[in-house]
Protein backbone atom coordinates (compact mmCIF):
# COMPACT_ATOMS: atom_id res chain seq x y z
CA UNK A 1 0.00 0.00 0.00
CA UNK A 2 1.41 3.38 -0.98
CA UNK A 3 1.95 5.30 2.23
CA UNK A 4 3.24 8.83 2.68
CA UNK A 5 4.36 10.93 5.61
CA UNK A 6 3.44 14.59 5.37
CA UNK A 7 5.90 16.68 7.35
CA UNK A 8 5.08 20.40 7.45
CA UNK A 9 8.18 22.37 8.39
CA UNK A 10 8.74 26.04 9.05
CA UNK A 11 12.32 26.81 10.07
CA UNK A 12 12.92 23.39 11.57
CA UNK A 13 16.47 22.83 10.30
CA UNK A 14 17.55 21.94 13.82
CA UNK A 15 15.17 19.09 14.52
CA UNK A 16 14.31 17.96 10.99
CA UNK A 17 17.38 15.73 10.31
CA UNK A 18 16.66 13.51 13.31
CA UNK A 19 12.98 13.30 12.47
CA UNK A 20 13.61 12.32 8.84
CA UNK A 21 16.33 9.87 9.84
CA UNK A 22 14.00 8.16 12.28
CA UNK A 23 11.10 7.83 9.86
CA UNK A 24 13.39 6.51 7.12
CA UNK A 25 14.91 3.98 9.43
CA UNK A 26 11.60 2.72 10.72
CA UNK A 27 9.72 2.78 7.41
CA UNK A 28 12.06 2.90 4.40
CA UNK A 29 9.13 2.16 2.08
CA UNK A 30 7.18 5.28 3.09
CA UNK A 31 7.32 8.33 0.86
CA UNK A 32 8.29 11.33 2.96
CA UNK A 33 6.82 14.62 1.78
CA UNK A 34 8.38 17.62 3.49
CA UNK A 35 6.39 20.80 2.96
CA UNK A 36 8.72 23.73 3.51
CA UNK A 37 6.49 26.60 4.55
CA UNK A 38 8.75 29.41 3.40
CA UNK A 39 11.66 28.58 5.71
CA UNK A 40 14.79 30.72 5.69
CA UNK A 41 17.11 28.35 7.52
CA UNK A 42 17.78 25.74 4.84
CA UNK A 43 14.99 23.39 5.83
CA UNK A 44 14.34 22.38 2.24
CA UNK A 45 18.04 21.62 1.60
CA UNK A 46 17.95 19.17 4.49
CA UNK A 47 14.84 17.52 3.10
CA UNK A 48 16.52 17.11 -0.29
CA UNK A 49 19.69 15.73 1.31
CA UNK A 50 17.61 12.99 2.85
CA UNK A 51 16.09 12.22 -0.53
CA UNK A 52 12.62 13.28 0.52
CA UNK A 53 10.06 14.92 -1.70
CA UNK A 54 10.39 18.59 -0.88
CA UNK A 55 7.61 21.03 -1.69
CA UNK A 56 8.86 24.50 -0.95
CA UNK A 57 6.53 27.44 -0.87
CA UNK A 58 7.82 30.88 -1.79
CA UNK A 59 6.53 32.41 1.45
CA UNK A 60 4.98 31.37 4.71
CA UNK A 61 1.34 30.34 4.49
CA UNK A 62 0.90 28.78 7.91
CA UNK A 63 0.52 25.14 8.82
CA UNK A 64 -2.93 24.83 7.25
CA UNK A 65 -1.64 25.90 3.86
CA UNK A 66 1.37 23.62 4.14
CA UNK A 67 -0.81 20.64 4.99
CA UNK A 68 -3.24 21.30 2.19
CA UNK A 69 -0.33 21.31 -0.24
CA UNK A 70 0.86 18.01 1.23
CA UNK A 71 -2.59 16.50 0.74
CA UNK A 72 -2.76 17.85 -2.76
CA UNK A 73 0.55 16.21 -3.64
CA UNK A 74 -0.55 12.89 -2.12
CA UNK A 75 -3.83 13.10 -3.98
CA UNK A 76 -2.08 13.68 -7.30
CA UNK A 77 0.32 10.79 -6.67
CA UNK A 78 -2.58 8.53 -5.71
CA UNK A 79 -1.21 7.78 -2.27
CA UNK A 80 -3.50 5.34 -0.49
CA UNK A 81 -2.84 6.43 3.06
CA UNK A 82 -0.94 9.29 4.60
CA UNK A 83 0.01 10.45 8.03
CA UNK A 84 0.87 13.85 9.36
CA UNK A 85 4.09 14.06 11.34
CA UNK A 86 5.53 17.12 13.08
CA UNK A 87 9.03 18.26 12.21
CA UNK A 88 9.80 19.46 15.73
CA UNK A 89 10.45 15.99 17.08
CA UNK A 90 7.48 15.74 19.39
CA UNK A 91 6.04 12.73 17.60
CA UNK A 92 7.42 9.28 18.17
CA UNK A 93 8.06 7.20 15.01
CA UNK A 94 7.49 3.98 16.93
CA UNK A 95 3.84 5.01 17.18
CA UNK A 96 3.31 5.29 13.42
CA UNK A 97 2.25 1.69 12.83
CA UNK A 98 -0.18 1.96 15.72
CA UNK A 99 -1.66 5.07 14.12
CA UNK A 100 -1.88 3.49 10.67
CA UNK A 101 -3.52 0.35 12.02
CA UNK A 102 -6.37 2.55 13.16
CA UNK A 103 -7.23 3.18 9.50
CA UNK A 104 -8.65 -0.33 9.25
CA UNK A 105 -11.63 0.82 11.24
CA UNK A 106 -11.77 4.54 10.45
CA UNK A 107 -11.18 7.04 7.65
CA UNK A 108 -9.15 9.38 9.79
CA UNK A 109 -7.20 8.55 12.95
CA UNK A 110 -6.00 11.05 15.52
CA UNK A 111 -3.14 10.07 17.77
CA UNK A 112 -4.19 11.52 21.08
CA UNK A 113 -1.75 12.51 23.76
CA UNK A 114 -4.32 12.97 26.49
CA UNK A 115 -4.83 9.46 27.60
CA UNK A 116 -4.29 7.59 30.82
CA UNK A 117 -1.14 5.92 29.68
CA UNK A 118 1.05 8.96 29.37
CA UNK A 119 1.63 12.06 31.37
CA UNK A 120 1.93 15.10 29.17
CA UNK A 121 1.66 18.30 31.16
CA UNK A 122 0.00 21.36 29.63
CA UNK A 123 -0.67 24.83 30.99
CA UNK A 124 -3.91 25.69 32.74
CA UNK A 125 -5.32 28.26 30.34
CA UNK A 126 -4.60 26.00 27.45
CA UNK A 127 -6.28 23.17 29.28
CA UNK A 128 -9.41 25.23 29.91
CA UNK A 129 -9.46 26.38 26.31
CA UNK A 130 -9.15 22.85 25.07
CA UNK A 131 -11.92 21.49 27.23
CA UNK A 132 -14.19 24.20 25.88
CA UNK A 133 -13.21 23.23 22.36
CA UNK A 134 -13.90 19.59 23.09
CA UNK A 135 -17.33 20.57 24.31
CA UNK A 136 -18.06 22.57 21.16
CA UNK A 137 -16.91 19.78 18.93
CA UNK A 138 -18.97 17.26 20.80
CA UNK A 139 -21.91 19.56 20.42
CA UNK A 140 -21.54 19.89 16.68
CA UNK A 141 -20.36 16.42 15.71
CA UNK A 142 -21.88 14.24 18.39
CA UNK A 143 -18.48 12.63 18.90
CA UNK A 144 -16.10 12.94 21.78
CA UNK A 145 -12.50 13.88 21.15
CA UNK A 146 -9.94 14.31 23.88
CA UNK A 147 -7.09 15.86 21.90
CA UNK A 148 -8.39 18.01 19.09
CA UNK A 149 -5.14 19.81 18.43
CA UNK A 150 -2.95 16.78 18.00
CA UNK A 151 -0.98 16.95 14.76
CA UNK A 152 -0.29 13.23 14.73
CA UNK A 153 -2.94 11.93 12.35
CA UNK A 154 -3.50 9.36 9.65
CA UNK A 155 -5.84 9.58 6.68
CA UNK A 156 -7.17 7.18 4.07
CA UNK A 157 -7.49 7.96 0.38
CA UNK A 158 -10.95 9.57 0.37
CA UNK A 159 -9.98 11.87 3.24
CA UNK A 160 -6.77 12.84 1.44
CA UNK A 161 -8.96 13.74 -1.53
CA UNK A 162 -11.25 15.85 0.62
CA UNK A 163 -8.42 17.67 2.38
CA UNK A 164 -6.54 18.34 -0.83
CA UNK A 165 -9.30 20.82 -1.58
CA UNK A 166 -11.01 21.59 1.68
CA UNK A 167 -8.29 21.63 4.29
CA UNK A 168 -8.85 24.69 6.51
CA UNK A 169 -6.17 27.29 5.90
CA UNK A 170 -6.53 29.48 8.93
CA UNK A 171 -5.27 29.16 12.45
CA UNK A 172 -6.78 26.28 14.44
CA UNK A 173 -6.89 24.17 11.31
CA UNK A 174 -6.54 20.98 13.34
CA UNK A 175 -9.90 21.43 15.02
CA UNK A 176 -11.66 22.60 11.90
CA UNK A 177 -10.28 19.63 9.97
CA UNK A 178 -12.06 17.24 12.34
CA UNK A 179 -15.31 19.12 11.84
CA UNK A 180 -14.97 19.06 8.08
CA UNK A 181 -14.20 15.34 7.99
CA UNK A 182 -17.12 14.47 10.26
CA UNK A 183 -19.52 16.70 8.38
CA UNK A 184 -18.53 15.04 5.13
CA UNK A 185 -19.57 11.71 6.57
CA UNK A 186 -16.16 10.30 7.43
CA UNK A 187 -15.48 8.17 10.44
CA UNK A 188 -12.93 9.94 12.64
CA UNK A 189 -11.39 7.98 15.50
CA UNK A 190 -8.99 8.78 18.22
CA UNK A 191 -6.38 6.40 19.56
CA UNK A 192 -4.00 6.93 22.49
CA UNK A 193 -0.32 7.32 21.56
CA UNK A 194 2.92 8.13 23.32
CA UNK A 195 4.40 11.52 22.60
CA UNK A 196 7.62 13.25 23.48
CA UNK A 197 8.17 16.70 24.84
CA UNK A 198 8.84 19.27 22.16
CA UNK A 199 12.54 19.25 21.38
CA UNK A 200 12.60 22.67 19.77
CA UNK A 201 10.31 25.57 19.10
CA UNK A 202 7.39 27.08 20.95
CA UNK A 203 3.90 25.61 21.28
CA UNK A 204 1.83 27.32 18.64
CA UNK A 205 -1.16 28.16 20.83
CA UNK A 206 -1.05 31.52 22.52
CA UNK A 207 -3.57 32.83 24.98
CA UNK A 208 -4.34 36.15 23.38
CA UNK A 209 -5.37 34.43 20.21
CA UNK A 210 -7.81 32.13 21.93
CA UNK A 211 -10.73 34.52 21.90
CA UNK A 212 -10.34 35.08 18.19
CA UNK A 213 -10.14 31.32 17.79
CA UNK A 214 -13.33 30.62 19.55
CA UNK A 215 -15.29 33.25 17.71
CA UNK A 216 -14.09 31.85 14.42
CA UNK A 217 -14.80 28.29 15.44
CA UNK A 218 -18.24 29.21 16.66
CA UNK A 219 -18.91 30.66 13.25
CA UNK A 220 -17.53 27.58 11.55
CA UNK A 221 -19.60 25.29 13.74
CA UNK A 222 -22.88 27.10 13.62
CA UNK A 223 -22.90 28.73 10.23
CA UNK A 224 -22.13 25.39 8.64
CA UNK A 225 -18.82 24.09 7.52
CA UNK A 226 -19.43 23.07 3.95
CA UNK A 227 -17.56 26.04 2.66
CA UNK A 228 -16.41 26.30 -0.88
CA UNK A 229 -12.73 26.55 -1.51
CA UNK A 230 -11.37 28.75 -4.24
CA UNK A 231 -9.70 26.36 -6.72
CA UNK A 232 -13.07 25.72 -8.26
CA UNK A 233 -14.26 29.33 -8.05
CA UNK B 1 -29.01 73.91 1.36
CA UNK B 2 -27.00 77.09 1.15
CA UNK B 3 -25.28 78.08 -2.07
CA UNK B 4 -21.80 77.76 -0.61
CA UNK B 5 -22.54 74.09 0.13
CA UNK B 6 -23.56 73.70 -3.51
CA UNK B 7 -20.33 75.12 -4.70
CA UNK B 8 -18.35 72.88 -2.35
CA UNK B 9 -20.17 69.75 -3.52
CA UNK B 10 -19.85 70.80 -7.16
CA UNK B 11 -16.10 71.35 -6.80
CA UNK B 12 -15.66 68.00 -5.02
CA UNK B 13 -17.71 66.15 -7.63
CA UNK B 14 -15.75 67.73 -10.45
CA UNK B 15 -12.45 66.96 -8.73
CA UNK B 16 -13.47 63.33 -8.17
CA UNK B 17 -14.52 63.01 -11.79
CA UNK B 18 -11.18 64.20 -13.14
CA UNK B 19 -9.25 62.06 -10.67
CA UNK B 20 -11.15 58.93 -11.78
CA UNK B 21 -10.65 59.66 -15.45
CA UNK B 22 -6.96 60.25 -14.85
CA UNK B 23 -6.53 57.03 -12.87
CA UNK B 24 -8.28 55.01 -15.56
CA UNK B 25 -6.14 56.55 -18.28
CA UNK B 26 -3.01 55.74 -16.29
CA UNK B 27 -4.36 52.17 -16.08
CA UNK B 28 -4.08 52.14 -12.29
CA UNK B 29 -7.80 51.70 -11.78
CA UNK B 30 -9.61 48.76 -13.26
CA UNK B 31 -12.49 49.64 -15.55
CA UNK B 32 -15.12 48.01 -13.33
CA UNK B 33 -14.18 50.28 -10.46
CA UNK B 34 -14.02 53.31 -12.68
CA UNK B 35 -17.63 52.72 -13.72
CA UNK B 36 -18.61 52.53 -10.07
CA UNK B 37 -16.83 55.71 -9.12
CA UNK B 38 -17.96 57.58 -12.20
CA UNK B 39 -21.54 56.71 -11.27
CA UNK B 40 -20.96 58.04 -7.79
CA UNK B 41 -19.34 61.15 -9.23
CA UNK B 42 -22.23 61.83 -11.61
CA UNK B 43 -24.71 61.27 -8.78
CA UNK B 44 -22.91 63.86 -6.71
CA UNK B 45 -22.81 66.25 -9.63
CA UNK B 46 -26.54 65.90 -10.26
CA UNK B 47 -27.38 66.46 -6.62
CA UNK B 48 -25.18 69.51 -6.42
CA UNK B 49 -26.62 70.96 -9.64
CA UNK B 50 -30.26 70.28 -8.75
CA UNK B 51 -30.46 70.19 -4.96
CA UNK B 52 -34.24 70.14 -5.16
CA UNK B 53 -34.02 66.43 -5.92
CA UNK B 54 -32.59 65.78 -2.48
CA UNK B 55 -35.16 68.02 -0.79
CA UNK B 56 -37.99 66.33 -2.67
CA UNK B 57 -36.77 62.82 -1.83
CA UNK B 58 -36.27 63.71 1.83
CA UNK B 59 -39.77 65.09 2.01
CA UNK B 60 -41.26 61.93 0.51
CA UNK B 61 -39.37 59.85 3.08
CA UNK B 62 -40.47 62.09 5.98
CA UNK B 63 -36.94 63.21 6.68
CA UNK B 64 -37.04 66.69 8.21
CA UNK B 65 -33.43 67.57 7.88
CA UNK B 66 -32.54 66.92 4.24
CA UNK B 67 -28.76 66.39 4.52
CA UNK B 68 -29.51 63.35 6.69
CA UNK B 69 -30.71 61.55 3.59
CA UNK B 70 -27.49 62.37 1.84
CA UNK B 71 -25.41 61.05 4.77
CA UNK B 72 -27.56 57.95 5.08
CA UNK B 73 -27.12 57.08 1.43
CA UNK B 74 -23.41 57.83 1.62
CA UNK B 75 -22.80 55.62 4.64
CA UNK B 76 -24.93 52.82 3.20
CA UNK B 77 -22.97 52.94 -0.02
CA UNK B 78 -19.63 52.89 1.79
CA UNK B 79 -20.66 49.90 3.90
CA UNK B 80 -21.69 47.97 0.82
CA UNK B 81 -18.44 48.86 -0.84
CA UNK B 82 -16.44 47.67 2.17
CA UNK B 83 -18.27 44.37 2.10
CA UNK B 84 -17.53 44.00 -1.56
CA UNK B 85 -13.85 44.65 -0.93
CA UNK B 86 -13.77 42.07 1.87
CA UNK B 87 -15.24 39.58 -0.54
CA UNK B 88 -12.72 40.44 -3.22
CA UNK B 89 -9.85 40.25 -0.73
CA UNK B 90 -10.89 36.80 0.48
CA UNK B 91 -11.14 35.59 -3.06
CA UNK B 92 -7.75 36.99 -3.96
CA UNK B 93 -6.17 35.44 -0.87
CA UNK B 94 -7.56 32.05 -1.86
CA UNK B 95 -6.29 32.47 -5.37
CA UNK B 96 -2.82 33.42 -4.14
CA UNK B 97 -2.72 30.34 -1.94
CA UNK B 98 -3.70 28.12 -4.80
CA UNK B 99 -0.99 29.71 -6.93
CA UNK B 100 1.59 29.16 -4.22
CA UNK B 101 0.61 25.50 -4.06
CA UNK B 102 0.89 25.19 -7.78
CA UNK B 103 4.31 26.84 -7.81
CA UNK B 104 5.61 24.48 -5.14
CA UNK B 105 4.31 21.43 -7.01
CA UNK B 106 5.80 22.62 -10.30
CA UNK B 107 9.14 23.41 -8.67
CA UNK B 108 9.30 19.90 -7.26
CA UNK B 109 8.48 18.37 -10.63
CA UNK B 110 11.10 20.49 -12.34
CA UNK B 111 13.83 19.62 -9.86
CA UNK B 112 13.08 15.95 -10.22
CA UNK B 113 13.41 16.11 -13.99
CA UNK B 114 16.77 17.83 -13.89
Amino acid sequence: MKTAAIVPAFNEAESLPDVLQEIKQAFPEHLIVVVDDGSTDGTSEIAKEFGCVCLSMPFNLGIGGALRLGFRYCNEKEIERAYQFDADGQHDPTQISLLLSGLQKADMVIGSRFSEENSYEVGRSRKTAMSFLRFLIRLSTGHKFTDTSSGFRAFNKPVIGLFSEEYPLEYMDSVEAILIAVKNGFNVREIPVQMRERSAGQPSNRNFRLIYYFLRLLIVIFVGSRRKTEGKA
Amino acid sequence: MSSSTHILIAVLALGAFFLIVRLVRLKVLKAKYSILWLTVGSGLAIVSAVPQILDWAAERLDIWYQPTLFLLLGIGFLLLLCMHFSYELSRMENRIRTLVEEIALLKEKLEKEN
